[in-house]
């Protein structure tokens, strides 16, 4: 009937460790209970559901082993917890991985781009790294993408994006009659000669 | 050197400086009022988009959006001479100022209009017919509707 993991649970009682059930049922509300009908009368079955003194919670919180619902064998305490992850693995080589680091942490990394895309937008060409420019190729279009459809929205997720709000109307009123009739690649980048400080190979990136 | 008070109402709005508009909100010629005291003087708005075609390569610098001549103090423009009629603002690339000027006239007829609306340049236009400096200005920002519909595969 009521099963209770008896491994699991940790005594209360000091001086005994061996359970008894007759000592777990007197000292707790009746969570679960069922009767079997009783052959001789016939009163109805009574089925009485968790009592509602006590929350049920469904989900993240590790289900509570002393309420018997009938439950897997646990071999630890960390097993109530499910373990919710992104599915991600951990290789040792980088194959497949697309993403520019560019040698910066992401919250770094995320900074140095949207600076990146709003001085081009605001002076129409700069010069960088090869990498830094093929890097902010991606959202340079993106935010080309959302003034071409020009809605509130739009407009609201790229002010969260640029630096400059000026910018982000200057491009609003201009990329529909600018850019109107091309389909994507809006910018080109045209390599020139490596840094004197550092040889570090050098782009200029342009609004197409 | 008096300044007039020049209210210039769209429709409901009022235009204070540097407001922003769209070009449909401009359609229409606005109504005018201008201050002053005496119905003898007479005043000459001039309306010009000084960005034109692009505010950041306006080869056509000023375009004449509209001239009204001989208007009386304390009136509008409806009582004066319009002598460019007016067009309503519609830029197709990115933000114009519309600024509307008010200048002074010596004498009734003494102003003329300009042969083409484009590259039009007030300075010269207030020495050639004697207007000194302007009495009363605002300005207020036009752009076009809004995009082109977002991605399209056409």
């Amino acid at each position: 009937m009521a099963a209770i993991p008896m491994a699991t649970a940790t005594p209360t009682d000091s001086m005994s460790r061996v359970w008894s059930m007759s000592s777990l049922k007197s000292s707790l509300p009746s969570a679960v209970t069922c009767r079997l009908p009783s052959p001789s009368s016939r009163r109805p079955v009574l089925v009485s559901s968790p009592s509602p003194r006590l929350p049920s919670f469904s989900g993240l919180s590790p289900v509570n082993p002393l309420i018997s619902t009938g439950l897997p064998g646990w071999q630890s305490f960390e097993d109530g917890f499910k373990i919710i992850d992104g599915g991600g693995r951990v290789y040792a080589m980088r194959h497949g991985r697309r993403v520019p680091k560019l040698n910066r942490p992401p919250d770094q990394r995320k900074a140095l781009l949207r600076g990146l895309t709003t001085q081009l937008l605001k002076h129409g060409r700069i010069k960088t790294t090869r990498a830094r420019a093929s890097a902010m190729r991606k959202f340079v279009d993106k935010m080309i993408t959302l003034a071409k459809d020009g809605s509130l929205h739009k407009r609201r997720q790229a002010l969260g994006y640029i630096y400059e709000k000026q910018i982000v109307h200057a491009l609003f009123a201009e990329v529909p009659d600018r850019y109107g009739e091309r389909n994507g690649g809006y910018t080109r980048i045209i390599r020139t000669l490596p840094r004197r400080g550092d040889n570090a190979p050098m782009a200029y990136i342009e609004l197409v | 050197m008096r300044l007039i008070s020049l209210n210039v109402t769209y429709g409901q709005r009022q235009i204070t400086n540097g407001m922003d508009l769209r070009s449909s909100q401009v359609l229409n010629k606005p109504t005018v009022e201008i201050g002053g005291d005496d119905l003898r003087n007479f005043y000459t708005l001039v309306m010009v988009d000084p960005d034109v075609p692009s505010p950041s390569n306006p080869y056509l610098r000023e375009y004449l959006h509209w001239l009204v001549t001989d208007i009386p103090a304390t009136t509008g423009t409806s009582f004066g001479n319009e002598l460019v009629y007016y067009e309503n603002p519609c830029p197709t690339s990115g933000i114009h100022r519309v600024a509307l000027i008010l200048f002074r006239q010596l004498g009734r007829q003494t102003v003329y209009a300009p042969q083409w609306r484009q590259r039009f340049n007030t300075r010269e236009f207030a020495e050639n017919y004697n207007l000194g400096l302007p009495v009363a200005a605002v300005y207020f920002n036009c752009q076009r509707e809004n995009g082109c519909g977002g991605r399209r595969t056409s």
